[in-house]
């Protein structure tokens, strides 16, 4: 008795705001993000914070999120309902303004022994209230930002994933475009001091980024390269969700850097190069009340062309409208999928130790690009134990474009799946 | 059950009042050690729960000076070395109404990565309607959490918004939730809020109060390199190691306590021999013919053990409950002397802890067996004969007391040779006290025959042959009236020597506050630092002459936890301020220019310091010795006190705060006027706390008496344990003696006559032992100031005796002895005559 | 104080019951007789006969429940407690067969104290002691506890106490039980010769013949009921 009440006293202070985080990643509008799975109920059970159990990760909390969107705090959010001008690299910094907004970065490494890895760098950031607070306080503010590391080891079967948690306040976690950095602790994404150097030099002003993400265990150092311009997904960058009105967000892209680095696993060092893939949102609004999830596809081929596409599956198990994607040429054109314009057809299945079916194996078709692919994980267990349980990791790729055989790799995302 | 149980037990069930008596003795002893130690452990763990319950799973804390830690450091920390499993506090004290609580600041998602909170997610407690706790508390200025108990405390339910006053500013505060009692253990008294709110209310903006760590234990090469990052104000503690040096504050107080305990105890032995004893000798006729019937010795003793046992076992139960109950009572007064001295602790409830009742049932079940032993002993070796003289115990008892009293004097010379070797030990101090106590306790049935024979032909040529009788017969029954004066001596000299201790301690800290507080009024903030612009209009008044100020601070230093005073002086500031080892011209000369420090004598006895030694201190340029010039005469209780000048402060530290500031007036200025406009000026900025010197005085000196309240409570305890003692002993001479009495009645004593015989029986006794107790009292007033005091706190007390104090001991003695006597005396008197005539 | 009454003891119808258990005992059935100033009775009986409720009565420690006793003049049916023990003080003296001395005063305060209780003069208390403690033969012995003495002083003291104040009547239960018959032949004649100079009413409960043989007459109680015993006459069984 006494010890338990001697362990207890400031735990439960820090479990309480646990679960609080729950409620507020719920509720704050993660929902409309890849994150969907970010749907636990407040005051679920401890074992969703671990991610091991199975309590309901079923579809967002309506209530939840209704009470949250009609809620008076809302109203002083920016709204993602009309196209817009994107500017680069102001773009890439925050948009304070809007309630949720994430850079993901994900890639496909191998080593100079040829080992193959994957990694996922996810910096999300939340606005709690619409206005920024005045204060005495360096502390207080309304910016919140999450970070999800992850990296995938193929030839060990292995994946890792560590979680960060930080205000954006004081420099402890924040965003900012000039220069362009986004970071929380020491885990950053941001310009390349030399960039701009080479901007000057360079006809075209693509961007020079670097990667710096440690947890104890595992650590990645890396430098980008943009291979291509942004990618404004969506109509112009204006990436409507469902049918209402606003419920929309911006969206672009960078489909395709040069990455080269250091990757360490545990003692192990390795020099690692290979492809990354940016993606950029942010918006004010949540999913539908009938969308259940989302499989979301990021594949770079070796043709030099890429696909993102993603699917938003319904409630009732059939494929939203809403679902779409962007196809972009070598010569880094891009072309606005809509839902009919593009086919997912899963012929694998996972399921989790932990509980959950994912698919695990797609046929992809786009007959507009006479695409045939067929997608396959390159390890099953690529499931994210984070405060919400996700599915994201490496793939290969393998098809035909008009008949000519291309390859490729790429990440895949999905949520909605765990129970 | 043998026949031989049954007579016992039917015997003692036809007399309940023996059987209650010998109950209640063990009972009471064990009742007060249990709630002694209870109350004692009790704060003690619940300080410690909170201390846990605050640094959570940390192994270490960094501490900065005086004005916390830069939170830039903690960025620095967190982004450029990349250090995890560490979180930034901010605490400090609000008020809520009259309540004191402590907020502690804290940053949610940090402390996240500190503890383990893979625990109860649904402890909290909301107002149904909002669900985003988390989200308010980050982004609602004034939001807050506590735990079920003390939002009761407070009146307030979750969703409720109230006000609280943090250094003097009223700010708007709203409880967003709490937490479940049981799982809140530890955070009473706590208001739980953003880091960003504490900062806000507590006037702290860029400043931490520290940074819990959490390090790898595998791991010293980020121990070392965490060193290495630090400012040079800063230091790194193991988090047990503060927790411990904060506990030690208060051991002096908690050894204080126990020593009390053990005189309950030492009582209430006496007592528990004295019930059992007596049912033992009442049962002689009944042994003697158990004996005569062929009941072996070893069987009587056995027999009577074995009831002992169970007496010790009923009573020590019955003992551990009361002691459970009366320990809550005690715990409110002893928390309450922590809060006002050491540290802020609340406790809740009662730690009932496995070792305290192991203690108390030792107590209970050793006293019994150890009081039945004797008796038990020598009921075996009656002869077999159906009766047995009386004097024949009775020259036993005499042979013995020659003996008692040569080991009492051995007793107490040993006590004096203790103390005279032991230089600094409180324990040796404490067995001295306990030592001298049990001598002269030992010694006094040889003073009480002495006296009675003495005294009874005296008491003959005044009041007559009755009035020897009465005298005669506390010498005669020594083997009942010796114990039930010990008891009620040892209980009187416990209060004579305490209250002289104390009447002489409260004589010196009154004379001490008189001469510390010079300045005619007092003006400060609770928890937090005076407006700066706010002083300066102060001081610009006509009235004000001149002003000091204040600024108490405390620092981790290698001595550990110690408090700073800055002073910045008025001229009238510096005979406040008694210097006790240095000419203080000399001192006060240079007590501005150059790095001195003076240290309070309880500091410099507890470091072994003295003018001339170095001490070194955090600085904000890192450690630096500073020169002690003085030390100075301070009751105050808190950790160490070092006094430094505010020109040696600012030199040296980065901390331009004012926590109070004493105003010296003009003559001829009204300090109610002037009061009045103090208020006017601070009103709406800052509530101040304005206090006259003698206000001051009157509250510290209402504090000093709370103090006390336990030493007097206990001293209650042990009184009536004494005067339970007398009635059992004058009940069982009583019952012993109702032939004599009924002799008496037949030769025509009337009843009131009888009465009156036993009353100055009981008068007697009780003067006798206030007559013994006066000279062990003050003895032991000495010990407590010379020895005690001084080697707890480093205290030097002025000893000094009211006549009253030692009247009124001996009147107390007298009067217990008298209520103790009342029901034998009527009793007595209602004997009657015819019984003695059918005899055989 | 020698009584001037013709009769000292006046006994009529006295009756005495005790509860025993459910039962009422009788142990004195309307008893009646006369005692004489000066004179000197023994009462014989076996155990439980009630002897001694009978010396209780007439010595005012208990109340009959039927009757009337007259002592000393004075009428003590109905008499209240207070009454019965200022009459007991001044005019009954006791002597037991445990002797029933005070332990903790000496030989002479033991006599003093009813001298005391008396409320004799300390001065005259004192002769008075003296000359006992001289009757008795224990002149040298006045400072001694009573512990210190043989049975047969002590009862000697005993004796010494009871007549100090003069009493009209003497009571003796057993006086002699506890002694051996070298001590009891001492006693015995300390009592009638003492008696006699102060002219005190003896009434003494024994079953002994021997000690009958010392008095002026036995009355034998038996069943309840008081019958006189010629001197010559053996003791009954």
């Amino acid at each position: 008795m006494r010890e338990k009440s001697v362990l207890s006293g400031y735990r439960i202070l820090c479990a309480g705001l646990l679960a609080m985080t729950l409620s507020l990643t719920a509720a704050t509008g993660l929902s409309e993000t890849p994150l969907r799975t970010l749907q636990a109920a407040p005051g679920d059970d401890q074992d969703q914070l671990r991610g091991e159990a199975s309590a309901s990760q079923a579809p967002m909390p309506r209530s939840q999120l209704s009470t949250l969107l009609s809620s008076p705090i809302d109203a002083g959010f920016a709204k993602a309902d009309q196209p817009r001008t994107f500017r680069f690299p102001e773009d890439h910094g925050p948009h304070p303004q809007f309630r949720n907004e994430w850079w993901y970065l994900t890639g496909n490494l191998d080593s100079d022994a040829g080992d193959r890895f994957g990694f996922e760098l996810t910096i999300f950031r939340f606005a709690l209230t619409p206005a920024t607070p005045q204060s005495l306080s360096a502390w207080r503010s309304n910016q919140l930002y999450i970070a999800h590391f992850a990296i995938t080891d193929a030839v060990r079967q292995q994946f890792y994933v560590a979680e960060r948690y930080s205000r954006g306040a004081l420099g402890l976690a924040g965003a900012q475009s000039a220069p362009f950095r986004v970071w929380i602790d020491d885990w950053q994404i941001a310009a390349r001091q030399d960039a701009a150097r080479q901007t000057d030099t360079s006809s075209d002003s693509r961007e020079l980024w670097q990667l710096r993400a440690r947890d104890e265990h595992f650590s990645l150092d890396l430098s980008l390269s943009a291979e291509k311009a942004p990618v404004l997904n969506g109509v112009d960058g204006l990436s409507q969700k469902s049918a209402a009105a606003g419920n929309a967000s911006y969206y672009y892209s960078i489909t395709r850097w040069q990455t080269g680095g250091q990757l360490r696993i545990g003692a192990r060092h390795y020099n690692v190069s290979g492809l990354s893939w940016l993606d950029r949102e942010w918006s004010s609004s949540a999913l539908g009340d009938e969308q259940q999830g989302w499989d979301w596809f990021a594949l770079q081929l070796t043709d030099g062309s890429e696909l993102m596409l993603y699917n938003l599956r319904r409630t009732d198990g059939s494929r939203d409208s809403h679902s779409a994607g962007t196809w972009i040429g070598a010569d880094g054109r891009s072309q606005h999928l809509t839902a009919e314009q593009f086919s997912i057809d899963v012929n694998r299945h996972w399921t989790s130790p932990a509980g959950g079916t994912y698919p695990a194996g797609w046929h992809i078709r786009v007959p507009r690009q006479q695409l045939s692919l067929r997608i396959a994980p390159v390890i099953d267990g690529q499931e994210l134990f984070t405060t919400v349980r996700y599915w994201e990791g490496a793939v290969d790729v393998t098809g035909s474009r008009g008949g000519i055989g291309v390859a490729g790799r790429g990440y895949v995302e999905l949520t909605g799946y765990a129970e | 059950m043998s026949a031989l149980l049954r007579a016992n037990i039917g015997f003692l069930l036809r007399h309940p009042w023996q059987l209650a008596l010998s109950l209640l003795g063990v009972g009471i002893g064990v009742a007060v050690i249990v709630a002694i130690d209870l109350a004692n452990a009790s704060a003690k763990q619940s300080f410690l729960l909170s201390m846990d319950a605050i640094s959570g799973a940390a192994t270490h804390q960094l501490i900065g000076g005086p004005a916390g830690i830069d939170e830039q450091f903690y960025v620095t920390l967190r982004v450029e070395h990349g250090l995890q499993g560490i979180a930034p506090v901010v605490e400090g004290s609000v008020s809520v109404g009259e309540h004191e609580l402590q907020v502690l600041g804290i940053d949610p998602l940090a402390e996240r990565q500190l503890r383990d909170f893979t625990h109860q997610v649904d402890a909290v407690a909301t107002s149904g309607a909002n669900r985003n706790l988390f989200r308010d508390l980050l982004s609602v200025p004034g939001a807050v959490l506590m735990s079920a108990s003390t939002a009761n405390l407070l009146q307030l339910q979750p969703g409720d918004h109230f006000e609280l006053l943090a250094g003097g500013r009223r700010f708007p505060a709203h409880l967003l939730g709490t937490f479940k009692a049981d799982s809140a253990a530890g955070l009473d008294n706590l208001i739980s809020t953003d880091i960003a709110t504490a900062q806000e209310w507590l006037q702290r903006p860029g400043r931490l109060s520290r940074i819990d760590v959490r390090l790898d234990p595998d791991d010293p090469a980020t121990l070392q390199q965490l060193q290495q990052w630090l400012p040079a104000d800063t230091r790194l503690l193991s988090a047990a190691g503060r927790t411990r040096s904060t506990a030690e504050m208060s051991a002096a107080f908690m050894i204080n306590l126990h020593a009390m305990s053990l005189l309950a105890l030492l009582v209430g032995v006496f007592l528990i021999y004295n019930a059992v004893s007596f049912s033992v000798l009442q049962r002689r006729p009944l042994i003697g013919v158990l004996r005569a019937l062929g009941v072996t010795r070893g069987q009587i003793l056995a027999l009577i053990l074995a009831e002992a046992t169970i007496i010790g076992l009923l009573a020590t139960v019955c003992g551990l409950f009361a002691g459970a109950w009366l320990g809550e009572q005690l715990l409110q007064l002893v928390t309450r002397s922590i809060n006002d001295f050491y540290y802020r602790v609340a406790v809740t409830e009662v730690a009932i802890q496995v070792s305290t009742l192991a203690k108390g049932a030792a107590a209970g079940f050793g006293a019994t067996l150890l009081a039945a032993l004797l008796p038990a002993l020598e009921a075996a070796s009656y002869p077999p004969r159906l009766t047995l003289a009386r004097s024949t115990l009775e020259q036993q008892a005499r042979r013995l007391v020659p003996l008692l009293a040569a080991g009492g004097v051995g007793a107490m010379l040993a006590a004096g040779a203790v103390v005279l070797l032991s230089q600094r030990s409180l324990g040796a101090g404490i067995a001295a006290v306990l030592l001298l106590v049990l001598g002269f306790a030992l010694c006094i049935p040889l003073l009480v025959q002495r006296s009675s024979a003495l005294l009874a032909p005296l008491a003959a040529r005044l009041g007559g042959v009755w009035a020897r009788l009465a005298l005669a017969g506390i010498g005669a029954n020594l083997s009942r009236t010796g114990v039930a004066t010990v008891a009620l001596a040892v209980a009187v000299s416990a209060s004579v020597g305490v209250s002289v201790m104390v009447h002489s301690f409260r004589g010196s800290v009154d004379r001490w506050l008189l001469q510390t507080l010079q300045a005619d009024i007092y003006l400060g903030v609770r928890g937090g630092g005076l407006a700066p612009q706010l002083i300066e209009e102060i001081a610009g008044l006509d009235a004000v002459e001149a002003i000091s100020s204040s600024r108490r601070v405390r620092l981790e230093t290698e001595r550990g936890q110690l408090q700073i005073q800055v002073l910045d002086m008025a001229p009238g500031s510096y005979a406040g301020t008694v210097l006790l080892d240095a000419d203080p011209a000399a001192v006060w000369a240079d007590f501005e220019q150059q790095d001195m420090l003076l240290v309070s004598e309880p500091f410099a006895w507890r470091q072994q310091l003295a003018a001339g030694d170095r001490l070194r201190l955090p600085t904000a340029a890192g450690e630096m010795a500073f020169r002690v010039a003085a030390t100075y005469q301070s009751y105050r209780v808190d950790a160490g006190t070092v006094l430094m000048s505010r020109a040696t402060y600012s030199r040296h530290f980065d901390d331009p705060l004012i926590d109070s500031i004493g105003l010296y007036l003009r003559a001829n200025s009204d300090p109610q006027l002037i009061t009045e406009k103090l208020q006017a000026i601070s009103g709406g900025r800052q509530q101040l706390l304005i206090n006259s010197n003698q206000a001051i005085r009157t509250q510290s000196l209402q504090v000093f008496d709370r103090t006390f309240i336990i030493t007097d409570i206990l001293y209650w305890l042990a009184l009536g344990v004494a005067v339970i003692g007398i009635f059992s002993a004058l009940l069982a001479l009583q019952l012993e003696r109702a032939r004599e009495f009924g002799v008496l009645r037949a030769l025509g004593m009337t009843p009131a006559q009888l009465g009156r015989m036993i009353s100055l029986q009981s008068a007697s006794i009780g003067l006798l032992a206030g007559l013994a107790a006066l000279p062990l009292g003050l003895v032991m007033a000495y010990v407590l100031i010379e020895v005690i005091n001084r080697r707890a706190f480093g205290w030097h007390i002025q000893f000094s005796l009211a006549p009253q104090l030692l009247l009124s001991a001996l009147a107390l003695a007298l009067l217990a002895a008298l209520l103790a006597g009342l029901y034998p005396a009527w009793r007595a008197a209602r004997s009657q005559p015819a019984t003695a005539m059918r005899e055989e | 104080m020698t009584s001037t009454f013709a009769n000292s003891i006046r006994l009529r119808n006295l009756t005495r019951e005790f509860r025993e258990g459910q039962r009422l005992r009788r142990v004195l059935d309307h008893i009646s007789a006369d005692i004489a100033a000066g004179e000197s009775v023994a009462i014989r009986g076996r155990s439980g006969s009630g002897k001694s409720t009978l010396l209780n009565l007439v010595g005012a420690i208990d109340a009959a429940d039927n009757g009337e006793i007259c002592v000393a003049g004075m009428e003590l049916s109905g008499l209240p407690e207070r009454q019965r023990t200022l009459f007991r003080r001044r005019h009954i003296g006791f002597v037991y067969q445990a002797f029933n001395l005070l332990p903790t005063l000496n030989v002479g305060d033991n006599i003093r104290l009813v001298l005391e209780l008396n409320g004799v003069a300390a001065r005259s208390a004192n002769l008075r002691v003296k000359e006992l403690l001289a009757a008795v033969g224990l002149a040298d012995r006045a400072s001694s506890l009573p512990d210190q003495l043989s049975g047969g002083e002590q009862q000697r003291v005993a004796i010494a106490r009871a007549l100090s104040h003069r009493p009209a009547v003497l009571l003796a239960d057993e006086p002699t039980g506890n002694l051996d018959d070298d001590s009891a032949k001492i006693v015995l004649e300390l009592l009638q010769s003492l008696r006699q100079t102060t002219g005190t009413t003896l009434l003494i409960a024994t079953h002994s013949e021997r000690i009958s043989s010392f008095c002026d007459r036995a009355l034998e109680l038996e069943q309840g009921r008081l019958r006189p015993v010629a001197s010559s006459e053996p003791a009954s069984p």
